[in-house]
């Protein structure tokens, strides 16, 4: 955290590390993608939407719907785990 | 200054600045701040979310020291960590939300007292220095450390007040009653923190009545609207009255207790009320396990009486702070810090 400034900068932590976004695939077909529902009102409508578009335009293989436990939470571990299992791509979705 | 580096600049243009200048953070001066706490200044604290950037005894110390704390304000800028930091608050989902709920402290306790954290007259505003400058350490922690930055993490539409501090005492001098903090089981020389999530006070005026009903009633009413996110879901929710209301109802003989349940069950509106505009939706109703279409049901804005922040502060005068709340999501907290 110390530097030649002459004084803190606290950005700067030891602590702090940089996650690289996973590679974005630009080719759909015969993928699998998950639709996650953040539970919020319509939020449902609107990754079905997206979801028949994505096999009908797309070629997309399978869609894979999961929902949050409550929109203003994070997903669990467990479901991130399982759609990183099931999945190729995930799209999130917010409703309201 | 140091070199060519005006470090008032420096510090104005990081983008988790709050928009006021810092007090530059120097190695001397950060050893100064961790005079205010016996733990080891490498000890982690937790995670501030969404990013989750590890929150140390230092790291903490240096935001308190740049947000203007005296070392003596530290102990109760450590607790109030270690309270946002819990899973049942869901400082995260704050963080991200388009609302614009920030987390009060209300700090109860001798040592609230002793470092001069105000609970009267102007509490809620500037004049005070360890209030301002103790919830101005959260907020630089929740923007630096957490990432809840406007056009980053953060979606909030407005954002509020409220998130450039929020840290008050109790007018324990004035109040009629036992603390927020005794009335949750602690002893009245615990140092306790209490938080919730809310929304900037609105305020209550009545300087007509003259007996807790009608008072009451008042209060009551300006805890619900059409468009307050806590009518359709079980939010925290907070409610500061001045000691002349309080001394309203205790001198009728009611105890905090009572004000507090005569809040709970008055504060709500039927469901043709709120159709009438803001967030009324079948599936909310259904979710309060309500008929959409019973317009007579009556929505209380306080579904869980637990969730209800009752405390005495402000000065004298016939006002009563509404704090509106958020959502399921995030549940109130309370602690004890140490000193």
């Amino acid at each position: 955290m110390t530097s030649d400034l002459g004084f803190i900068d606290p950005t700067a932590s030891k602590h702090r590390t940089k996650i690289a976004p996973a590679p974005r695939s630009m080719d759909l077909s015969n993928k699998v993608v998950g639709l996650l529902d953040n539970t919020k009102e319509q939020g449902d409508i609107i990754l079905e939407t997206v979801g028949a578009a994505l096999r009908e335009r797309y070629g997309v293989a399978k869609v894979i719907m999961h929902r949050k436990e409550f929109f203003s939470k994070p997903a669990s571990g467990e479901l991130i785990d399982a759609m990183a299992q099931q999945v190729q791509i995930a799209i999130a979705a917010v409703g309201g | 200054m140091a070199g060519k580096i005006d470090e008032f600049e420096f510090f104005l243009e990081k983008e988790w600045s709050d928009g006021f200048p810092v007090v530059t953070p120097t190695e001397e001066r950060v050893q100064w701040m961790l005079k205010g706490t016996r733990r080891d200044s490498d000890a982690v604290i937790g995670r501030v979310p969404p990013a989750g950037e590890v929150a140390t005894v230092r790291t903490i110390a240096i935001h308190a020291l740049m947000a203007g704390c005296k070392p003596e304000y530290l102990p109760v800028v450590l607790g109030a960590v270690e309270l946002i930091v819990r899973e049942e608050f869901n400082m995260g989902g704050v963080q991200c939300t388009m609302h614009g709920v920030a987390p009060l402290m209300i700090v109860n306790g001798p040592y609230a007292h002793k470092i001069g954290l105000h609970g009267g007259n102007g509490c809620f505003g500037p004049g005070f220095r360890a209030n301002a400058t103790i919830g101005r350490a959260i907020r630089l922690m929740l923007l630096n450390l957490g990432g809840g930055i406007p056009g980053l993490a953060s979606a909030t539409v407005f954002s509020s007040p409220i998130r450039y501090t929020a840290c008050l005492a109790e007018n324990s001098e004035y109040s009629p009653w036992e603390s927020l903090a005794v009335s949750r089981g602690y002893s009245p020389d615990d140092n306790v923190i209490s938080s919730v999530m809310v929304e900037s006070p609105r305020l209550h005026f009545d300087d007509v009545s003259t007996e807790p009903e009608r008072l009451l009633r008042g209060i009551a009413d300006s805890m619900t609207s059409t468009g307050s996110w806590h009518m359709w879901f079980r939010s925290g929710i907070a409610v500061a009255m001045s000691p002349q209301h309080a001394k309203l109802c205790a001198d009728a003989g009611m105890s905090r207790a009572d004000t507090h349940s005569r809040l709970c069950e008055l504060a709500g509106r039927t469901q043709g009320n709120l159709k009438r505009g803001g967030n009324w939706r079948p599936e909310r109703a259904r979710a309060m396990d309500a008929d959409p279409d019973d317009d007579n049901c009556f929505i209380k804005a306080v579904k869980d009486p637990a969730t209800l922040q009752l405390f005495v502060a402000g000065g004298m005068g016939p006002i009563t702070a509404v704090c509106h709340g958020w959502n399921d999501s995030s549940r109130p907290v309370h602690a004890k810090y140490e000193v």
